[in-house]
This record gives structure tokens, C-alpha cells and sequence, in this order.
């Protein structure tokens, strides 16, 4: 099969860079942190996390062993069209990013049920690894846009998603999501780490929030939300590699959907590592 | 910052205490959840030396090796943790990985001069100071087969040691 060798080249590319280099906001909020780090241990994480960066931009290599499971947001402008031809060179992208960077081998060989205990063992093609499904949004500029998150073990692990009643009372919506972060980034290790929140009416529209809010997010700006969620958590003093001190959490970023009339919002928090979000994104254009 | 050289002596191992920072080197052991249990069964079984591991003054380092590199795993998992007591006795002085152990745990540490160590997630860091790698036994578990690699400059800090944690 002919795949677009434009997208392929492009998808391929950038992947490698989401699994290898941290944004610029990134490394900012890495040295604000190493900055106000008050405790000696926890600083030395911090600095190593951000050399290991440095390194892994320079090499192109993978910023962590674990390189993750790629998940894909695609924004289409009032013009654009998408076609199975396109989301196929998208997904052939994947692959030979996955081989390129490299991925580690990751796909758990069978079908269905096999596959839940992994009694066949993997697949040693790191290109075999299939990227979750896609999600697409539309946006005003009128540009075709991919992005592309590595989405890690531990914050899988460690993510939730479940209803909480507000009681008519938005602090009680943020007392809950600063308990779930406080339990889980205990438990994360690989600290500090990004709270991705999405709140929506349903668990697939929460966790579709939750993915948006990673690629919309920025360490630059917070709200007054994201703050104090950020606030409150690093004031339990977990830390980096949870060895103490002041940065347990180096952001909050939240999406908020449209919401259902009752009691509960249906909440998706995924407490993100020390990488992530892995994410690099690119225009792409269809060949002529 | 100590510089550590493997093989490690008792006295070495002994002397360091809870947060120090040390820069590790030479050959050390990698292995997690599937072959360490495995490894233990082999020292209990004295069947080693068929396959010429000697883990008098060693390191395991709680990783896979694969393409991508090395990076810790949690070393709580009950197969890695319930490792560390027959490896100690058999001479490991250091575990290396992430994560919070238990109390009998580090207790047992103490009583074999051993020392629980904590290595940032840092793989390409990792990679620019792995200087060769191979594959010691059960290479059928692939990336989760045990290794020997050797290292230079490895950073990380002392978690557990002489009875107490940094946690
Ligand atoms: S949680 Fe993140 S940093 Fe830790 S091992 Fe997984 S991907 Fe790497």
C-alpha cells in the first residue's frame, strides 16, 4: 500500500520528538523549581530529570525506558478534509517513529482474552505497538494539526476516573481532586508530576478532557483552579522522586466540558511523571 | 558525591549512610519481576557458578534492558523486594531501583551489610554512561533476562541503610 510520505515522515518525526524532548515551558518550570527546591535531595533529582532532558534532546533518544503508548489528538480546521487514506499514513507514522526512537517492545502478542494475562509474550517489532484510538476536534485555524502524547505506565497506574458530588459547591469538587492527587502522587514515585484533569458528563468525555487538557496545557500559565490544586498537594511535601521537599506537582492542567444537570461531575485525573506530557505536535499537509 | 567502584567491600557498603549521593561504576546486575526469583533459586540450589555469576560485592539494578534503554521499575513489587534477603546473603551489597521497601526489609539490610539505593528514571542519561551489556542467564525472558552491564558515574542516592529510610 502507497501511504503519504509526507504524513508518514511527519508523524514519524514527531513522535521521536515526543519521546525524547521536554518543551520549552518544560524546562522553565523545571529550573523555577530547581530554583525554589528547599530540600538538597529532592533539588539533585530535579537537576538530574533536566540533564537527563539535555541529553535525550541532543541524542534523540527516549527520555525514559518506558516509552510509553502513543495517543493522538487531531485538530482539523474549517477546510480540512481527513480520509482513511490519511488516518492509515498516520498510523504507518506511528510505526516506523516507534522503531526510530526507539520504542521498548511492548505489544502483547494474541487476540482478545490471550492477551490479558500475556501468556504469548510480546512482540519484538517496537512498531507493533498500536497507538490508542484517535481523537478528533475541530478548531477555527484552518490548518490539519497532530499531536502526539507518549503516555507512560506509572500515571496509568496511579490515574482515576469516578464521579464526585458537588454539592452544589466548587470546593468540594477541589477538596476531592486534591485527595486523589495527595493519594496518588504518594504512590507515583516518578514525581514531580503534571495533574491532567478532565471533567466531563460521562467517563469517556471526562478522559477525552483529560487528554485535551495535556495537549492544551501550559507550565507558563495557571489559573486560579490549577494553582491552588498545585499548591495544596506540594504542601504535603511528597516531592520529587518522593524524597521531601517542595515539588511534588510542577502543574495543574484542567479541561472543563460541558456538564450534565445533577449532582456529580464525572472526573478523569491522570497525575502525570516526570516526563510527561510527552508531547510534540505538527501541521500536516496532504501531498499535492 | 561518592564515587562507588564495584566490586563493593563490606567496610564500603557499611559506610554509607541514608541520603548519601553516590556516583556508581563498574559491572553491575540487572534483573526485576520475572528472573529474580529465578536468580534466587539458583543461589539456593548453588547451581550459580554453572552459569559464572559471582554476586560476591554486587549490584542489581531493578531494571529491564531493553533498546530503549534501562531505567528503574518499583522495587516493592513482591518478587524484587522478596529478592533482596537471599541475594544480600549471597553477597549483594546494594539493591538499586525506586520506591519505598519495608521496615523488615531494611532491617534485614543492616543485619547483611547491605544498602537499598535510589536511581532517578534517567535513561538517556543512563545510556551515555552504559558501556557494554550482556546477558548472563534465561535469555528467554528478552529484556527481562539478567545482565550484566557496566556502567560509569550512575547517579543516585542512598534510601536504606543501617536500619533507617529516607522515605
Ligand atoms: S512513570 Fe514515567 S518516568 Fe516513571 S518509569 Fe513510567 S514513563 Fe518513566
Amino acid at each position: 500500500m502507497g501511504y503519504d510520505n509526507h504524513i508518514v515522515e511527519a508523524v514519524r518525526d514527531t513522535l521521536v520528538q515526543a519521546g525524547s524532548t521536554f518543551r520549552d515551558d518544560q524546562k522553565r518550570a523545571y529550573r523555577r523549581a530547581i530554583e525554589f527546591e528547599v530540600n538538597d535531595t529532592a533539588r539533585w533529582t530535579l537537576e538530574t530529570i533536566l540533564e537527563n532532558a539535555e541529553i535525550a534532546e541532543r541524542n534523540r533518544s527516549p527520555l525514559c525506558d518506558d516509552t510509553g503508548i502513543p495517543h493522538l489528538l487531531l485538530e482539523v480546521g474549517p477546510n480540512r478534509a481527513v480520509t482513511g487514506e490519511m488516518l492509515d499514513a498516520i498510523d504507518e507514522g506511528v510505526r516506523q517513529g516507534l522503531r526510530m526512537l526507539p520504542g521498548r517492545p511492548m505489544a502483547i502478542l494474541g487476540e482478545g482474552v490471550e492477551r490479558l494475562d500475556q501468556h504469548l509474550g510480546m512482540d519484538e517489532d517496537p512498531g507493533a505497538l498500536e497507538p490508542a484510538p484517535i481523537q478528533i476536534r475541530k478548531i477555527d485555524e484552518d490548518v490539519l494539526r497532530l499531536h502526539v502524547l507518549m503516555f507512560g505506565g506509572g500515571p496509568a497506574l496511579r490515574g482515576k476516573t469516578l464521579r464526585i458530588f458537588h454539592k452544589h459547591n466548587t470546593q468540594n469538587v477541589t477538596d476531592e481532586l486534591v485527595a486523589w492527587a495527595t493519594e496518588n502522587t504518594g504512590l507515583l514515585g516518578c514525581t514531580p508530576c503534571v495533574l491532567a484533569i478532565g471533567i466531563g458528563r460521562s467517563q469517556y468525555e471526562a478522559t477525552s478532557m483529560m487528554l485535551q487538557a495535556m495537549v492544551d496545557g501550559t507550565f507558563d500559565v495557571q489559573s486560579e483552579l490549577e494553582q491552588e490544586i498545585t499548591n495544596r498537594v506540594n504542601a504535603v511535601g511528597v516531592g520529587a522522586s518522593s524524597l521531601g521537599g517542595n515539588t511534588t506537582v510542577l502543574s495543574t492542567f484542567v479541561k472543563i466540558g460541558p456538564q450534565r444537570a445533577s449532582g456529580y461531575r464525572v472526573v478523569c485525573m491522570r497525575p502525570c511523571c516526570c516526563f510527561e506530557p510527552r508531547l510534540a505536535s505538527v501541521e500536516l499537509s496532504a501531498k499535492a | 558525591m561518592i564515587k562507588i567502584q564495584t566490586p563493593i567491600s563490606k567496610e564500603v557498603a557499611e559506610s554509607l549512610q541514608v541520603g548519601d549521593r553516590i556516583l556508581l561504576s563498574g559491572k553491575i546486575f540487572c534483573g526485576r519481576d520475572a528472573v529474580l526469583p529465578k536468580i534466587c533459586q539458583l543461589v539456593e540450589e548453588g547451581r550459580l557458578g554453572e552459569y559464572g555469576i559471582d554476586l560476591e560485592g554486587g549490584v542489581i539494578f531493578h531494571t529491564a534492558v531493553s533498546i530503549a534503554g534501562v531505567g528503574p521499575t518499583s522495587s516493592n513489587k513482591p518478587e524484587i523486594e522478596g529478592s533482596f534477603e537471599t541475594l544480600s546473603k549471597a553477597g549483594i551489597r546494594m539493591h538499586l531501583g525506586k520506591g519505598a521497601i519495608s521496615q523488615d526489609t531494611i532491617d534485614m539490610l543492616e543485619k547483611n551489610s547491605a544498602v537499598f539505593a535510589i536511581i532517578p528514571p534517567v535513561t538517556a542519561l543512563l545510556g551515555e554512561n552504559t558501556d557494554s551489556q550482556k546477558c548472563v542467564a534465561f535469555p528467554e525472558l528478552g529484556m527481562e533476562a539478567f545482565y550484566e552491564i557496566e556502567v560509569r558515574d550512575y547517579p543516585a542516592v542512598i534510601g536504606a541503610a543501617h536500619g533507617k529510610s529516607i522515605y
